[in-house]
This record gives structure tokens, sequence and C-alpha cells, in this order.
């Protein structure tokens, strides 16, 4: 399987990349960074929160930025993030270990939704073109797919959580939600999850249609398709056998590629609605200049993106027989 | 690899031997897709010819046997993986660039299979015309003037409206006319002619085909006319050259290669063309299968699989060329002295 | 150029570009709209709608319409420079990968992978929160970086495939430089998709740019739609009732966003004709005349005064032409024409595949029992691949590429009413055999197999159910001449084994009369003759048929020079008058053939032709005359080609 070896390569290169970001971007910044941070934080820091920054970013050695750089990222290996400044002295791991889950369940299963839905539309959009709803589906996709997501998050919040009520303000969960699992503590949970979750659907459906609408576009003038018209096979097979398996190859593509953007913007919501996910503590830490948590959170975030595509390119090589051999 | 080089059949078509041969390859050869690796795709296998000035040589062969390879190589798109080639007797380095390169460019001109995809959509036909001259510092003072006169030299006339309109107001012929006058404006020795006419409409072919004929005629040019279709090799070419999966199997002259061909893959291909006249029954042919994968190519002849006439020692290499008349060779084993003997009466594979 | 044309003839980019244009023509005169500079914080906190605020003022007393305006200005800006070197920036990394090849295209596109799976905000986040404060630029700069692989993906297809184009070829072969081939030859056919792929990192810069400033990172002193997002949000603008403070700028965002999304789009359907296909309103048709019993009621199918046109925005292009044939039960029919002669357009208008813009505009088809103009969806649906079926052009294509080759054969029985796995798998096999092709294939997928024997499969499957009827479009046309003759072998074989009658369409004639039954030539939408196959070789009729079949080169015989046919056949979207061979015919004559309507004559027994020299009514002298000019050209071609052509 030449192509999924490949297809790894790829995986453990970015994901080498996105580390090696991490290790870069704070020396980017002119003079030495705990420096710079100490000097912002105006002297309110625990010393050994100091000390904690200083293992963070390896300048605790001494060493030339090659070594550095390997201790860096042998601490990366053994999952060592060091200490989260913010919320000093918790492991950085922990805070993460605490969010992922809100950030899988919402954004992860989410973004699945929407993908299904929007191919799902776009394969009515293209099939039908020529209809009105069918092709008025389109400048609404492009609309919605423009708004920024935090802004529509707000507006929800504005008018479902703060005039009408409807639904919590902020959130995962009540302070006093029940049991873990039990019935009281599901409802509490989504409650909390449902304006985010609509949020995000509204705003990265329209993508996965206008994507699914021009590949059912093309899958339709192919001459496969017209041969199977020719065949006098049912419209429902035609739709589910020739349009569907063969448009929804690209789109499968298209939903590794766009994933990083995709996620990228649904964090945002999290913010809005203050959400415990990674996008949240993202945010928090950004604006606590606490470093170490936010290089962590990306890397975790680029990992979630990165499975996720390998995931994808999984799932097309089940799909399609042309890849199975290499000849893709 | 190793096979007695073919001799460069320089034949009777040359008239003296004082003038050397306007192009000549000594077993020339690509492998594609290895990058140092083994197990590439050998799309020419060590191909020898030449073309004397002022002569057609017709390439022969199905898609995948290498024939435009042959060209591309020739017109340096590609880099040949070994093998020579010579430019009235002048080696062509392997390493080129500067002077040798544009001497190339200037000496031999391509015209390509698809006149839909020859000529950029975005150039008005004055601009593609103009190039070649602005290149190779042919341009004198009006090149307009140039330009219209080569349009009318390709029957394309009035110059002047054709010289500002742009591909897609032409019709198919037009353009392959257009594109002939782009490989003749600056005056080359050798033009590379890759399927010129398949694409066009059989009612326009003869037109163009005449078209290269007298332009070849005016200029002295000397021609490799790459081709899949026997009659239309027969009815430009002087000589014709065949290939089957990258190997030369037959040359000779035209007439004689086609009217009697001695190898088995040219009797097949023959026997393969449509042939109105020919009592109007489809003649059955023997040779069953398709062109082998040239990735898995058998050592011994690359026909042999679906050769009817297969010996078990075409399977041990690959055989040399056997002279079967006045400039007439084949790579046929059946042409060795030895086999025949051997068969003794049995079966000639020239009927 | 037509392109902008379409383009600018389009609802979409007319308004995403109007949008654009307003708000560009807004922002830069925002002096002369409001009177507030969106700095100044003269006026008090949360001052609600009225007519000196039009949208309020904010919590620290700034104007909101003012900034509003304003802020539209460095929107714009971001997303049109962000665009434009992220833009930049693919067009370069496309373009060397794909002109420099081998190693450095591997490394570019490996890098394009890397940026197109990395998470882009969340970089963009934390690059800008380590550089944070310096203005608009940095913020710039950060998005253009992580936003450009997008682009460089696409652009480096395109490029790849320009790259591999005869015109770059030959401009190579002409002596072009690097510079000349990248900038002269391939970037201006690239300029669509890089159009396009401007508005779409302009987008993706505009919400990044906003994302970014609504955290706070970015430069907040500044006034962007974005930054008013964050004042708003940090000053609690929602909780005091301030709605139109956020809505306000998001809306911008959106409806900016659109407009570069339309734009975008609009492009993308130019170059993409296939989303474009402008959806051509079809004109009420007409019912058909009923095709019930019309024609020979011996022949198998009847075809009477068909006509088949392509409606465009123009003049509709007429491109089959009152054309009535008739095809016997278990006859070869052979069509022949040239490109554009209408011959593919019968054979879709007569098995009711013919797409839009294509239509029927009149005329009748009667296949046995069948008016198959005027089956309903679901009777033709069950009508076809029993009663008929077809073979198409480029069977390369034809084939599912994601559907095992089993599946392909059974589902056309399936459609059918046959559903016994076991029969379904007996029959793939028979049919398997009668084509030539090893049973094991049926398990595998089309890319498997070499072009000739997807052209065997494509036949098998269309003698799946013995229909009485199978056209077959150019069906070896692709394929190389061994392969090709042995598949006409099969055909031959299996039809007369079978009975079935065959419509075999090519623009080979020599192939064409030494396997047809009877020979139709098709010249502008017109058959213009009609023979049986023996009598059109030993004695053709129209004079197009005549020039056409010494069009071909002979394979045997002494070499003279023969010429072809000068000239180019008509326009279709045009009415012709008189024969439309009449400007490229060697026997024409004028005052006749120019002027009265093109009729068909009876020239021999079995065989007819639209042509004036079969006219009883035109005067024998015309005729003669004619003939006589024909000759005296044809012995002037020989006495040239007796010096030039004849070299041995």
């Amino acid at each position: 399987m030449s192509y999924l070896l490949r297809k790894l390569g790829i995986f453990v290169f970015t994901l080498w990349v996105a580390a090696t970001l991490n290790f870069v971007l704070p020396r980017l910044v002119p003079g030495d960074p705990v420096s710079v941070m100490l000097a912002k934080y105006q002297g309110r820091l625990d010393p050994a929160a100091v000390d904690a920054l200083k293992i963070a970013y390896g300048l605790n050695d001494l060493g030339s930025p090659v070594s550095q750089y390997f201790s860096y990222l042998g601490n990366l290996l053994r999952g060592d993030f060091g200490r989260s400044i913010s919320l000093f002295p918790t492991p950085v791991i922990d805070v993460v270990r605490m969010a992922l889950p809100y950030t899988l369940g919402l954004i992860g299963v989410t973004t699945i939704i929407s993908f299904v839905l929007g191919s799902a539309l776009g394969l009515y959009s293209g099939w039908r073109r020529g209809g009105v709803v069918a092709d008025g589906l389109t400048p609404v996709a492009l609309f919605l797919n423009a708004m920024p997501y935090f802004w529509f998050g707000l507006i929800l919040l504005y008018v479902f959580a703060f005039q009408l009520k409807w639904f919590p303000l902020s959130g995962a969960l009540d302070p006093f939600p029940g049991d873990t699992y039990s019935a009281g503590w599901w409802s509490s949970l989504l409650r909390h999850a449902a304006l985010p979750v609509f949020t995000i659907l509204v705003t990265s459906v329209g993508g996965w249609l206008i994507t699914m609408r021009n590949n059912v576009i093309n899958v339709a003038g192919e001459d496969y398709l017209a041969f199977a018209r020719a065949k006098g096979l049912t419209e429902r097979r035609i739709i589910s056998r020739y349009v569907l398996r063969n448009a929804l190859l690209p789109s499968f593509t298209a939903f590794g590629m766009a994933l990083g953007f995709v996620v990228g913007g649904s964090i945002l919501t999290e913010i809005v609605f203050s959400y415990p996910g990674l996008g949240f503590y993202l945010y928090q830490s950004v604006t606590n200049l606490d470093y170490p948590l936010m290089q962590a959170i990306f890397f975790f975030i680029a990992l979630a993106v990165l499975l996720a595509n390998l995931l994808v390119d999984f799932v097309n090589v089940l799909l399609d027989p042309r890849i199975r051999e290499g000849q893709a | 690899m190793s096979q007695p080089t073919a001799p460069i059949s320089t034949n009777a078509s040359t008239p003296t031997n004082t003038i050397p041969n306007t192009l000549e390859i000594v077993n020339l050869r690509k492998v594609f897709g290895t990058r140092g690796k083994a197990g590439g795709v050998v799309a020419v296998n060590d191909v020898s010819f030449a073309i004397a000035r002022g002569e057609v040589l017709g390439l022969v062969g199905e898609s995948g046997s290498g024939k435009s390879t042959i060209a591309r190589l020739i017109a340096r798109l590609y880099t040949p993986t070994s093998g020579e080639i010579r430019l009235n007797g002048q080696p062509v380095p392997s390493r080129l660039g500067g002077r040798a390169l544009r001497h190339l460019r200037k000496n031999v001109q391509m015209i390509f299979q698809d006149p839909y995809a020859s000529l950029n959509p975005v150039h008005p036909v004055s601009y593609t015309l103009k190039r070649p001259l602005q290149i190779h510092g042919l341009a004198r003072g009006d090149t307009e003037e140039q330009v219209n006169s080569l349009l009318e030299r390709v029957g394309l006339s009035p110059a002047s409206t054709y010289a500002s309109k742009r591909p897609f107001e032409l019709s198919g012929g037009q353009r392959q006319r257009v594109g002939i006058a782009r490989a003749l404006a600056v005056r080359p020795e050798l033009i590379l002619a890759d399927e010129p006419t398949s694409a066009l409409d059989v009612s326009i072919r003869l037109d163009v085909m005449n078209l290269m004929l007298d332009l070849k005629d005016q200029e002295g040019l000397s021609m490799l006319f790459i081709t899949h279709d026997l009659a239309g090799a027969r009815y430009m070419s002087d000589r014709v050259a065949v290939l089957y999966a990258g190997t030369l199997v037959e040359i000779g002259p035209a007439v004689e290669v086609i009217d009697r061909p001695q190898h088995p893959y040219t009797q097949l291909l023959k026997s393969a063309a449509p042939k109105p006249d020919a009592g109007l029954v489809p003649e059955t042919i023997e040779a069953r299968g398709e062109v082998p994968d040239l990735k898995t190519l058998p050592p011994g002849c690359p026909f042999e699989p679906r050769c009817p006439h297969a010996l078990p020692e075409c399977k041990a290499g690959l055989p040399r060329m056997y002279d079967v008349g006045e400039g007439h060779t084949a790579r046929c084993i059946l042409h060795d002295p030895a086999v025949q003997a051997r068969r003794g009466q049995e079966v000639g594979v020239s009927r | 150029m037509s392109g902008l044309r379409q383009f600018f003839g389009q609802p979409r980019s007319l308004v995403g570009a109007g949008f654009l244009l307003i708000l560009l023509v807004a922002s830069l005169c925002a002096p002369l709209i409001t009177p507030y500079d969106p700095n100044s914080l003269e006026f008090g906190p949360f001052m609600p709608l009225s007519a000196q605020h039009w949208l309020g003022t904010t919590a620290l007393g700034q104007d909101i319409f003012a900034q509003f305006i304003y802020g539209a200005r460095l929107t714009l800006l971001v997303g049109a420079v962000a665009g434009l070197i992220a833009t930049l920036l693919s067009v370069t990394f496309g373009l060397a990968a794909a002109y420099l090849g081998g190693r450095v295209d591997e490394a570019i596109n490996t890098l394009i992978n890397v940026f197109l799976v990395l998470p882009g905000l969340p970089l963009v986040i934390v690059a800008s929160a380590f550089l944070r404060g310096g203005g608009v630029w940095p913020v710039i700069l950060v998005i253009s970086f992580t936003g450009w692989a997008f682009g460089a993906r696409v652009l480096r297809a395109q490029a790849l495939a320009l790259r591999e184009r005869d015109f770059v070829q030959a401009a190579v072969v002409a002596g072009e430089g690097p510079g000349r081939i990248i900038f002269r030859e391939m970037l201006p056919n690239m300029a669509g998709l890089i159009a396009a792929n401007f508005f779409g990192a302009a987008l993706y810069a505009v919400l990044s740019e906003a994302a970014l400033s609504f955290i706070g990172v970015g430069d907040v002193s500044l006034v962007t739609w974005g930054t008013m997002l964050y004042w708003a949000q940090a000053k609690g603008a929602l909780l005091q009732g301030a709605w139109w403070w956020v809505a306000l700028p998001g809306l911008g965002i959106a409806l900016l966003g659109t407009s570069f999304a339309l734009l975008n789009f609009a492009i993308d359907e130019i170059s993409n004709p296939k989303l474009g296909r402008s959806n051509v309103k079809l004109p009420a048709r007409k019912k058909p005349a009923p095709g019930a019993g019309v024609g020979n009621p011996d022949a198998l199918l009847s075809i009477r005064d068909l006509n088949v046109g392509y409606l465009t925005p123009g003049p509709t292009v007429r491109a089959v032409r009152d054309v009535s044939l008739d095809v016997q039960p278990g006859e070869l029919l052979g069509l022949a024409g040239e490109s554009g002669c209408g011959k593919s357009t019968l054979a879709f208008a007569v098995t009711r595949l013919l797409d839009p813009p294509g239509a029927v505009l009149g005329g009748s088809v009667r296949l046995a029992e069948h008016d198959l103009l005027n089956l309903s969806p679901e009777e033709l649906r069950r009508v076809r691949w029993k009663e008929f079926s077809m073979v198409f052009q480029a069977s390369m294509n034809v084939l599912n590429p994601v559907l095992k080759i089993r599946e392909q054969v059974y589902d056309a029985m399936q459609a059918h009413g046959v559903t016994d796995k076991q029969k379904l798998d007996a029959r793939a096999r028979e049919l398997f055999d009668l084509v030539g092709i090893q049973a094991s294939y049926l398990d595998a997928y089309p890319h498997q197999l070499s072009g000739g024997m997807k052209q065997r499969v494509v036949i098998a499957i269309a003698l799946a159910l013995e229909p009485k009827l199978i056209v077959m479009d150019e069906p070896t046309t692709a394929l190389d001449v061994v392969v090709q003759r042995q598949i006409l072998q099969e055909i031959n074989d299996v039809r007369r084994r079978l009975g079935i009658s065959i419509i075999f369409i090519t623009h080979d004639l020599s192939l064409l009369v030494e396997m047809s039954d009877r020979v139709a030539i098709m010249y502008a939408g017109e058959v213009v003759e009609l023979a049986p196959a023996h009598q059109l070789y030993a004695h053709p009729a129209h004079p197009y048929t005549q020039q056409l079949m010494n069009s071909f080169p002979p394979m045997t015989g002494p070499r003279t020079r023969r010429s072809g046919i000068p000239g180019k056949p008509p326009s279709l979207s045009a009415e012709i008058v008189g024969c439309p061979f009449f400007e490229r015919c060697n026997k024409r004559m004028p005052g006749v053939c120019d002027v009265k309507p093109l009729q068909t004559f009876p020239v021999a027994e079995e065989q007819t032709a639209a042509c004036f020299l079969y006219d009883p009514t035109v005067s024998p002298a015309l005729k003669e005359n004619a003939i006589r000019d024909s000759q005296h050209v044809q012995m002037e071609v020989s006495r040239e080609s007796a010096h030039s052509a004849n070299l041995n």
C-alpha cells in the first residue's frame, strides 16, 4: 500500500512541521522569549512559574538552539508540554485532557453531520439543476459560508439565550447536572451544545453543499452516466451507484483539505459560547499570554486534523479502486 | 541488451554519398520513470535509422510504440537515456545548452498532431508565426510581411485576414496550416511531423499532406512523418520504418515495405487496415492479444507472444535486422539463413 | 474576450462586482458620507439610533456608522492585499513546481500538502500572538502565508496540464526560453483560475482578519469590521441591547465574503464550462407527430423527417435536417460523415439521449411497435436496452470507474427484470465468451482493462438483453488498427449469429464500405446518399461521396497525387439554400444547385442521392457541362502529380 505509506509519511512530516513551528515562533520574537514574557507580566509571576517557563522553552540548559530543539522534541514525545502559566501549576497536558472531549464532541460530531447534510443538499442541488430550489440553494450557501462563525454565534446567543432565554448563555453543563450520563446530565449537555452546534452547522454546511454540487455536475457530464441512462437503469440506482459514488470521492478529498479551515473557524464558536473546549482555552491562553498552553493546543488541534485527514485517506482507499492500485 | 549495431541504411534515395544525412539516430534509447531505479518503461529500445536530405521517412506504429517519443527525443523535448543523434553528420551533444541548443531549435522543427492543442488560444496567428523569426534572428524589418508570405505559402490567403485571427476562429485544417507555417518559419532542415493529419477530417487530410509534400520539394526539407496509417505513410514517404513496442522491426522503401511486408507485425498491421476494395469481406487476422506492457517486455522478440509464426528461439533474444531486399531490412528470425535452412520448404514468411 | 462578456452576462458576477464596487467607493469617500471621525470619542456612550447617529454610538462614544464606513477601508485592504500575496505565492509555487518538475515539484507538492492540512486559523492565532501589536501588516503577512496552499494545489495541477499541452511544447521547439514559456504561454491561460483563486483567498483573508481581531490578537487600536466586533463584544454591546453594533460589521463581512465568493464562483463556471452550462429554456415542444405505424412497415427502425437542433442564445444550430432512414431487421446500416455532419446527434436523438441544449425539433422515430419520441420516461426506461442498446464513442469513459465490471454487466439486466444471481452470472460469462474476454475479468475494475478490452465489455453489455437494434457511435475510433479489426470481426460474427440490426457510425468510409449492408452518407445534417455498400463503392453517385472516396490514399497500385475536398462545410446555424455541398462541389451547376430546394432522387435500385445531377427536370446539357468541368480539373491534378509526387 504505497499510497497509504506516502500519506502516513506526510502525516508524520506535517506533525513535525507543526511541532517545529511551535518551537520556532517564540524565538522569532526579538529578545529571549522568557524575558519578553516576564516584561509583559511585570513581576506578577510566581518564581516557580518563571522556572517552568524557562524549562518550557529549553532555556534552562543554556545549550545551543539545536540541543534545545532536541530536548523540546524529546519532551513532546513524552507528552510533556510543560506547565500552564495562567493555571499554574497545572500541567498543560491536563488542561488539554480536560478540554479535548468537549471539542471532539462538539466540533468533531458537528463537522461530520454538516458534511453529510451539506453533501446531501449538494447532491440535490446538482442533480436537480435548473429547478428553482436547487439553483436558489447556491447563493444562500455562499452567503452562509461567508458569515463569520463567531458573529452568527453571537447573534444566536443574543436572540435565543439572552432575549428568549431558551438556551443557557455559556458553558457545557449546568453547575450541578446530576450524575454523569444520567438523563439530567445528558439533557444539560445537549441544551448547552444546541446553539454552538447550530452555529457550526449553519455556517459550514454551505461549503460542503457547493463542493458536492460541483462534483455532481461534473459527474453528470461523464460518459458513464449517459451510458447508465441508456441502459435503462432506475434513477435511484443511477444516483446511488453512479452519481454519488463518484461525486463523493473528490468531496472526501475536499473534506480532508478543508478540515483545517473548518475546525479553525469552529473553535471560535467555543469562545462565543464559553464552551470549555480547546478553542476556549486557546482564547484564554492568548489573552493571558499563556504560551505553553497556546502551543500545546495548537499542536493537538493539528494532530486531530491530521488524524482526521488520515482517516479520510483510508476511506478513499476503500471507495476508489484506482487509488487502491496506486493509479490515482 | 547487446545487439549488433544495425547498419544505417542510407539507401538509394540519397543522390550522392557526399551529402551527409540530415538525420542519423544510432541506438537511441529512452527509459521513462526510473529515477535511477530499475524497472522503468522502455519507450524507445535502441532504435537506429537515417533520413537523407530531401527524404521523407514514414514512421509507423500503434499507440505506445514509441513513435512520438522518438520525435520528441530528436526535438529534445525529452533527453535520450542513451544513443546518439546526428544532424548533418554532427553529433548532437547529450548535454545541450546555449548555441548548440539554438542551432538544434533552428534546424529541427515539429508539427503536432492536434491542431486544437498546438496553438496557444490566447495568441493571434501573427504572434505564433513571428516568435520563431524573432528568436532566431530572422526577423527583418517588416515581420508582418514575412508572416504574410508564410501564410500565403501554406495556402492561407488573403494572409492579412488570417494573421490577426485567434485559433478559435479557425477550422481544424486552417489551424494545422498555421502549425505547418510555424514549423517552416525558421527554414529548418528537418521537420518532425507527429501524426499531422490524424486529427483532421478525411476530406482535408489529403490537402494538408499535399501541402507538406509541395513544401518539402520547394525547400529541400527532410521529414520524419509519423503515422499509424499505412496508406498515409505510403502516400507521403520515400521510406517507411515500422515500430513495435519501442523496437524498430522493419525499414525499407515505402512501397516495398507496405506492398511486401517482411515482418509478421507489419503483415498484421497491413491485414488490419480497411480494404474496401478487397472483396468487401472482413479478413480474419491470425494474431490475437494486444501490445505487451512496456514495463515487462519479453527478453526476445517483443512480437513473439502474438506472432503466428513464433519459434522457440524467438524468445532467446532480440533478433538482429536481416536484409530482405534492396535497402529493406526486417528484425525477424525467419529471415535467418540457418532458420530458413532448417525449416526447409515448410513455411516462408515472405509470401 | 468572450470570457469577460460571459462574466458580465451573469447575474451572480454582477451582484458580486456591484457590491464590491459600492463598498470600495463608499469607503474611499467616507468623509463625504459621514461627518464623524471613527476614532473620536466625543459623544456619549451607547447612544441609541437617531438622526445624528444613524447607528448610535459605541461604549466609548464613537459613531458606529462612521466606524463601519471607515472600517471597510482596512477590511478591504486586508482582503485585497492578503488575497494578492497569497495568490502570488500560489502562482509562484504552482508554476515553479509544474515547470521545473522532478524533485522541485515533489518538494513543493509536499509543502503544499503540509500547509493544506495544518489548521490555518489556530496557526494564525498562535503566530499573531507572538507578533501582535504591529499594525495591520503582520496580520496580512501571516494570513497570506497560511492561505496560499489551497490555490497552489489547484494552480499546480493546471500548470502541469498546460506544461504538457502541445502549444507549450511547440514554443519549446521554437526555441522560447523559460521566461516566455511561463509568462507568455502558460500564465495567460491560467488567468481565469488565478482570478478565481484571488477571490477565494480574499474571502479567507477577510474571515481570518475578523476572527483574529475578534479574539484580540492583531491590532485592536485599528478600525476594521473585525475590531468593531471585538470592542462590541468586550464592552458587552449585546447586554446593553445595542445589538446593531454587533450585527452591522458582521453583516458587512458576510456580504463582502459573499461577493468574493460569487466572483470566485462565476469565474469558476466560466473556466469549467460544465458547471456553467447555461440552462437554455427549451421551447415547449410541439407534441411530435405520432410515430406509430410510420414509414416502411417491414423496417425495424423508421426515422421520418427528423429535425434535431441545438438551442443557443443565437440562432438554433440545425444539426440534423429532415432525415428519413429505415433499418431492416438484421441489417448493418453504416452512417458516415465528417465531424459536425450530425451523425452523432442523429444517434443521440434516435436513442433519446440528447441532453439540452440539444432538442428534437420535429419528425418521428418508430422502433418495432414503439413510438420512441413519444414514450414517457418510465416507458422509455423499460424499452431501453431491451429493444435497443448503444455503444458509445468514448468507450474508455463509459464504464463507471468505481464499480466492478460484473456489477455493470448485471445492472443492465437487473433493471429489466433479471434478478436471479445464477442466471446473471451464467449470462455474463456467456457474453464475455461471445466477445472474447476471459470471464475472470468480470471481477476486475475498469482501469485494470486495456482500451480494447473495455470496448469489448461495452459491446458485451450492449448484447446482454439481445436487443433488436444496437446503435454504435464510432465504437472503434480510439483504438489501434489491429484491435479495431478484431473487434469489428466480433461485431460482425455476433450480429450475424443473433440477427441483430446495427447502425454503425464512423467517419471512416473505407471501413464502413467493407462491413455494412447499406451506407448512408451525411453532410451538413442531411443524408446526401444512401446505397448498398458495394454499389456505393463501385458507383458512388453524389459528388461528395465520390470526392470523399478519392480522399483516402490507396494501399495498392501506383502512387499518384490525389486531392482532398477544398473548403469546409457550411455553418449549421445558417439557413442553407439549395445543396449544402455546393461551395465545395466539383460538379456544381450554378443557377440550379444553389437555388432549388434540396430533394432526394433515385439513382439506381436501392440507391438515392440528394443531388440535382439526378434531377430529371434539370437539362442534360447542364449536367454534362458540370461533369466535363470536373474531369478537366482532375486531369490537371494528375498531370501535376506526374512530376511531383510519383517518385518511384
